[in-house]
């Protein structure tokens, strides 16, 4: 469904994209109280502007259809690395040019390399709102490895999901597309503009709302929909069995997207809707290697760093692995001094195939490819 | 006529020497009292006149001034009293002025001429040694107490007439009671929480005797029930006894503050305040002259269960103390010292609910337990140089006790001994107050360690900060393991227990 050509703004997108996004912004606190459910959410962001505004404008119908017709395109210069592309553009990606996608996103990171990520395999990591330090490891690990063999991963919001997976991104040298639920300016303002410069050093960051809008409950589904659009593969790394947590994956098989789940322990209250995902029938995770497999995309033949460390770390890990994961627990079940116990964790931690989570336990953390061509998509 | 008495009062934790000058000439009978005294100060005139004249001596009907010098410095509290009758009986002429330059006189007067025993003692008694006085009068019951100094010739005077007979060269008043030993203190340590109570928690047993032995602030965590508490209160157990000079300290701080003083103190302090205390009440400073937690816990133990729930305010206020070891109060134009070495203990929940990793009681998502983190970090985990975690099964799992108080004394002062021989130089005693420069002489890696810790510096594991805390406790687990030079296991043994930071992911 596309609107009619109009007068490329300055940035790059049309004036009529740019208003789309001028309209959401002004509706955004409508929204908060409307969509609570996130497929009603979806919906009503798939109606054309003329629908919006009857929808959510209320007694204020009339003043939003005479500001909406008099919109002009800000004139003020973005900040210096920020671009903006619309449906209308060549470059905006393939896959958002259908109906209930962003009309318009706002980048920083150059749209050129928008195009080049989301043209390579995308594949969006999301989770629940709560997660375990089990489901953000999983993230971050799952991030890394797909990056490192040249998948793109799409990440939305800010919640423990989307942090994890951008971290693995960085870590693995960037290809992540991190959709906001805040505005470009919110971002570059907010305690996290380290994170997102960094993000934006090898990645993009994008944002279809106006610059100075944030703090939305309802942007980071939205981000979901859109990072559901963009991959080729979804896969939920922790939910719980709620309708907002698995509103994306339900979003996901309805436009025909491959689901998959990792599983978590039987009993955790924070895997229950990814388990409930796998009764349905999505694909089963544990690595990135399955995801790669999924997608029909050589995993490499990676070597585990597990097999090649020396005994008394290998066996270390396998005990942590097996849930014997305190320094106490080691020592009874390996029998070594507790010294040594210490330090082979700490060895094992700085090899980055543990982490000590909240409680003092060791984590056991998943693995990235290794020996996996690594083509990072050029502008 | 003119007379001087010496008397001492108490300024905070010090005591500031008086010199009663009292002037008794012709006039209008009339009794003032100058040099910035309070209310309680300037109220002696009544009792004066009271005890003296029911002492059976007389209050001369003459213009009597007395001065109490330096007449800058404020005075307070009825300690000046007995000073001040004596003065004036000297200046009238019924007492010889020989021995009042040279004997202090320190008492509340009651109407009855009785002497009634004051605050600070044990610290007037050192002050009057130091003064170059040889004797110190005092009400008997407080006797026992000056005693604990030496040097000084302590004279019990249950009333003002002792008093007198005590400056024309008559004894003292006998005094009821025997003294205080300090043998029944170290009976008292003995009968105290042992460490042998402790069943399984192997690795917070082995947590505590590090921070004891080399003085490193601790941090406990884990879900209710676990045993946090339990542990904090045994660590004075496993503390070396205090040294006279401590001893001395301590007992002077408590006998200031008005507490009962039975005898030198030899239990270290132990001091646990609610965790609604104010920044105040942690460091002093509320009302002139009043104290905190923080200097009651000198050369003790400060323990702050359920650290989360103290206010920021509070936490913040005890940077500089642990920081420094001393804090420094302004009030009303004028400030005071208070020595603040201290060893800190806080417990705490790792989590909201209390039970992040007991397996699914949990119900925390990441992001809130990173909130509780960040609660806690900042101003006291900066100085927090050891976290354990404890965990319910452990201590069900294993039910032997590791060490009892004796054995993890025995190793805590061993490696103390080590500590002192190495660090007397440098003017530290203790591994956990190593500077930087005593860090880069005492505490040499060898490749593996060097390789271990290099690499937690480069992943972002540990700040310059997180490193030195890291080379400080990896030196205290080579001195108790007997060991000369820091190995890596050392090192990487400091690195696990390092605290947890917020926002801490580990290594990506």
């Amino acid at each position: 469904m596309d609107c009619a050509p109009a007068q490329p703004a300055p940035e790059g997108a049309c004036a009529a994209c740019l208003r789309r996004s001028w309209l959401l912004g002004n509706l955004a606190p409508v929204l908060e109280r409307r969509a609570r459910d996130r497929g009603r959410l979806f919906e009503i962001l798939a109606l054309d502007d003329g629908e919006l505004i009857d929808a959510l404008g209320g007694r204020r119908k009339e003043e939003l259809h005479e500001a909406h017709g008099s919109f002009r395109p800000d004139e003020r210069p973005g900040d210096g690395d920020e671009e903006t592309t619309c449906r209308h553009r060549g470059g905006y990606p393939r896959e958002l040019r259908t109906r209930g996608s962003p009309w318009l996103l706002h980048v920083v990171g150059g749209c050129g390399r928008l195009r080049a990520l989301t043209d390579a395999p995308t594949v969006a990591v999301l989770g629940g709102r709560r997660v375990s330090d089990y489901g953000s490891e999983m993230a971050l690990g799952l991030a890394r490895g797909l990056v490192a063999c040249g998948v793109t991963v799409a990440s939305a919001g800010h919640g423990d999901v989307a942090a994890a997976a951008q971290a693995g991104a960085i870590a693995a040298g960037g290809g992540v597309v991190a959709l906001t639920g805040d505005g470009l300016e919110v971002c570059r303002r907010s305690r996290k503009r380290a994170h997102y410069r960094e993000l934006a050093r090898t990645g993009c960051v994008a944002s279809e709302l106006p610059r100075e809008v944030g703090g939305r409950t309802w942007a980071p589904a939205a981000c979901e929909r859109t990072a559901v659009r963009l991959a080729r593969l979804v896969v939920v790394v922790e939910a719980e069995d709620t309708p907002a947590d698995l509103a994306a994956a339900v979003l996901a098989k309805s436009l025909g997207r491959v689901v998959a789940a990792v599983p978590g322990r039987a009993t955790s209250p924070f895997s229950t809707g990814s388990h409930v995902l796998l009764k349905r029938g999505a694909a089963l995770v544990c690595e990135a290697g399955d995801v790669l497999e999924l997608l029909d995309l050589p995993t490499g033949g990676s070597v585990s760093m597990a097999a090649e460390l020396p005994p008394r770390l290998r066996a270390v890990l396998e005990e942590v692995g097996c849930g014997r994961d305190t320094a106490d627990a080691l020592v009874r079940s390996t029998g070594e001094p507790f010294a040594t116990t210490l330090l082979a964790l700490t060895e094992l931690e700085l090899m980055g195939l543990l982490r000590r989570v909240a409680g003092g336990r060791y984590l056991r953390c998943p693995e990235a490819p290794r020996a996996a061509s690594r083509t990072q998509p050029q502008p | 006529m003119l007379a001087r008495a010496h008397t001492f009062t108490i300024d905070g934790l010090n005591t500031r020497h008086v010199t009663v000058e009292v002037d008794v000439r012709a006039g209008l009978p009339a009794f003032v009292i100058v040099g910035l005294a309070d209310a309680a100060v300037r109220e002696a005139r009544e009792r004066i006149q009271a005890a003296i004249r029911n002492s059976g001596f007389d209050f001369p009907a003459r213009r009597i001034t007395a001065n109490l010098a330096p007449a800058d410095v404020p005075k307070s509290g009825p300690g000046l009293d007995l000073a001040l009758a004596c003065g004036v009986l000297a200046a009238s002429g019924q007492l010889p002025g020989g021995l009042l330059g040279t004997v202090a006189l320190v008492g509340e007067l009651g109407l009855d001429g009785r002497v009634r025993p004051t605050r600070g003692v044990l610290a007037i008694a050192q002050a009057a040694r130091t003064a170059g006085l040889e004797g110190l009068a005092l009400a008997g019951e407080s006797a026992h107490e000056a005693s604990l100094i030496s040097g000084l010739r302590i004279a019990a005077v249950e009333s003002l007439e002792s008093a007198v007979r005590v400056l024309r060269g008559g004894e003292g008043d006998r005094v009821n009671g025997a003294p205080v030993s300090r043998e029944r203190s170290a009976k008292s340590r003995a009968r105290g929480p042992d460490l042998g109570d402790v069943r399984g928690q192997h690795g917070g047993v082995r947590a505590l005797v590090i921070a004891a032995a080399g003085g490193h602030n601790l941090l406990l965590s884990g879900a209710p029930g676990t045993g946090k508490t339990m542990l904090a209160q045994r660590l004075p157990s496993i503390l070396p006894p205090l040294s006279e000079r401590e001893a001395i300290e301590v007992t002077r701080i408590r006998g200031l503050l008005g507490g009962e003083v039975t005898g030198l103190a030899r239990a270290r302090p132990f001091r646990a305040p609610h965790h609604t205390v104010t920044a105040a009440g942690l460091v002093g400073g509320a009302r002139q002259g009043s104290v905190g937690e923080a200097v009651l816990a000198h050369n003790g133990v400060l323990f702050l269960d359920e650290l989360a729930e103290f206010s920021r305010a509070a936490l913040e206020a005890l940077r500089q103390p642990l920081e420094d070891g001393r804090v420094a109060i302004s009030r009303a134009g004028r400030s005071a010292v208070y020595p603040t070495r201290l060893m800190l203990v806080a417990a705490t929940n790792p989590c909201p609910c209390g039970y992040a990793g007991e397996s699914e009681r949990c119900r925390c998502g990441e992001s809130e337990i990173a909130r509780h983190r960040r609660r806690l970090s900042g101003p006291l985990l900066d100085r927090i140089d050891v976290m354990v975690n404890l965990y319910r099964e452990d201590g069900g799992g294993d039910r032997e006790a590791m060490l009892t108080s004796r054995q993890g004394l025995a190793l805590v002062i061993r490696a103390r001994e080590r500590q002192a021989a190495r660090l007397g130089r440098d003017g530290v005693l203790l591994n956990a107050r190593m500077g930087a420069r005593s860090l880069a002489r005492h505490v040499r890696l060898d490749q593996s360690g060097e390789r271990l810790l290099g690499g937690a510096r480069q992943s972002g594991m540990l700040s310059s900060r997180g490193e030195h805390r890291v080379l400080r406790v990896a030196r205290t687990i080579a001195d108790l393991n007997d060991r000369r030079d820091v190995e890596a296991a050392d090192v990487g043994a400091a690195i696990a227990l390092r605290p947890e930071a917020a926002g801490e992911r580990g290594v990506a």
